[in-house]
């Protein structure tokens, strides 16, 4: 696993810094989100009270097509997908119960699925998206650094957008303007000039 | 004569001349855990009789450690039960005092996290207050525990120990008024404490609640109790055995001054209390039995020699 390739925290308080960094890693390393994320800047001000984390995403792993991990065979009036890797087996069933319905779809052993009926184009089922890791990332990132920020710390202002993130919280109401200037701030530290 | 709390391990095999011996001796097994083929027994044993007690558990691979927490019961604090709190570093640190023989309770605030929202409610301040040590256990930044401790422990009438991730003497230097105990270098993490220098904080916990225990028990030898709590508890299980009908892992807890006994309030407190100890004196004579705000139980208070002129 690369670590990040930035990766700060900033606080005036030395022993909290030192605290919430070790917290971040272990949280981040727990969720399995470090080659996820590629630069993180978290700025904390006990004083606020106010936590702040700006980051950059790394280019995440690609989306996963049912071809790459299975051959799929036309058969008398159905399809029938021979498997090879059972790691995207679980989803893809789901994705052919819903496209298909329970009845059509049956598993007879490990390897193989078998849909019945006509309306299954193979060329067509090939290319279906098994797996996209951008699906859940946003929420990901998001209950990662809710995790990380001190607990109640329920006043939040949060986005996870093409390939930035930042996540600021207190429990105080935020100034909206003031929370700009220190994103924009703490942006420029990772590189991100607007 | 001086009773000594101390920890017996060993196997299962014969361990009961061992609680005989314990008995006969005239010391009190508090405790008695069965883990498969190992017995662990917190008792309190008479100071002088400890090297004799070793002689006899050496032939049954038994050992005896001395346990200073043994016949305590202490509350460890954590600001919630959120993820942010549990299972590190409260359950550490209950779990790490368990081990020198404490009966430890972690309590989780309802709103004791954030820095100006934090604060206790008046039953989370009562059942703090029915233990004999409080450790609350706060966060990481030296401001937010200088504001957010007086709300947290306001009302709190037992010995403060708090634990923060300052050193203690920065932790000396924010609190006011001043707590017991200080523990540095302990604040809120995200990962299980196991490398020898994370350890190093847990021991100083349970070497700084001995000694604000320790102070505790000198304030009360001053004025000596109506009765040992130990000696309370055997009379009481046996003429209600309430270990046996119980399944509580300590169906009596003993305290420094006190008891906590697991059974209904309302069914069973006037029995308690008409309980002949000896020769006529009553539990209600040398306690007072009063309703625990922890569930329904009884929790008694043993009174003082001053107060009662009875010693039994």
């Amino acid at each position: 696993m690369k670590a990040f390739e930035y990766f700060e925290v900033e606080c005036e308080d030395a022993v909290g810094a030192e605290s919430y960094r070790r917290i971040a890693g272990d949280i981040l390393g727990d969720l399995d989100l470090i080659k996820v994320i590629g630069r993180l800047h978290i700025y904390i001000d006990p004083k606020v009270p106010l936590f702040l984390a700006v980051g950059l995403t790394r280019k995440l792993p690609r989306r996963v097509r049912l071809r790459e991990f299975a051959n799929v065979l036309e058969k008398g009036d159905g399809v029938v997908i021979d498997i090879s890797d059972e790691t995207h087996l679980s989803r893809l069933l789901h994705i052919l119960w819903e496209r298909f319905g329970r009845d059509q779809v049956e598993q007879p052993d490990r390897w193989t699925i078998q849909i019945r009926g006509g309306g299954a184009d193979p060329s067509e089922i090939e290319e279906l998206i098994v797996f996209d890791p951008t699906e859940s990332l946003a929420k990901d990132i998001i209950y990662a650094f809710q995790y990380i920020a001190p607990e109640g710390f329920k006043v939040r202002r949060q986005l996870v957008k093409e390939g930035r993130f930042y996540y600021v919280a207190s429990e105080n109401t935020l100034d909206v303007d003031e929370v700009d200037r220190l994103l924009a701030e703490n942006f420029a530290k990772i590189g991100v000039n607007e | 004569m001086t009773l000594v709390p101390i920890t017996y391990k060993g196997g299962v095999y014969r361990h009961d001349e061992v609680v005989d011996l314990i008995d006969d001796l005239g010391g009190y097994v508090i405790q008695k855990h069965q883990l498969a083929q190992e017995i662990v027994l917190q008792s309190l044993v008479p100071k002088e009789d400890i090297d004799f007690l070793r002689a006899v558990a050496r032939p049954l691979a038994g050992e005896v450690i001395e346990a200073p927490l043994v016949g305590t019961e202490i509350a460890v604090i954590s600001p919630s039960l959120e993820i942010h709190h549990l299972p590190h570093a409260s359950c550490d640190v209950a779990e790490y005092l368990r081990r020198v023989g404490a009966k430890t309770n972690v309590i989780g605030l309802a709103r004791g996290f954030g820095k100006r929202i934090a604060n206790l409610n008046l039953e989370e301040r009562d059942v703090i207050n029915e233990h004999d040590c409080a450790v609350y256990l706060l966060g990481n930044f030296e401001e937010c525990i200088r504001e957010k401790l007086p709300s947290l422990r306001r009302g709190v009438t037992v010995p403060i120990v708090v634990a923060g991730a300052p050193s203690a003497d920065r932790l000396k230097e924010i609190i006011e008024p001043p707590v017991e105990g200080y523990v540095g270098g302990l604040g809120r993490v995200a990962h299980r404490m196991r490398k020898e220098e994370e350890l190093e904080p847990l021991d100083r916990v349970v070497d700084e609640v001995s000694s604000v225990l320790s102070a505790y028990r000198e304030e009360i030898a001053k004025d000596p109790l109506s009765i040992s709590p130990a000696r309370l508890m055997v009379v009481i299980d046996e003429k209600m055995h309430i270990t046996a009908e119980s399944t509580h892992p300590t169906p009596i807890t003993v305290q420094i001054a006190g008891l906590r006994v697991k059974v209904d309030y309302e069914i069973y407190a006037d029995e308690l209390r008409a309980l002949e100890i000896e020769e006529g004196v009553t539990v209600g004579d040398v306690a007072d039995v009063l309703p625990s705000r922890m569930r329904n139980y009884i929790w008694l208070k043993i009174r003082p020699f001053s107060e009662t002129n009875v010693m039994v």
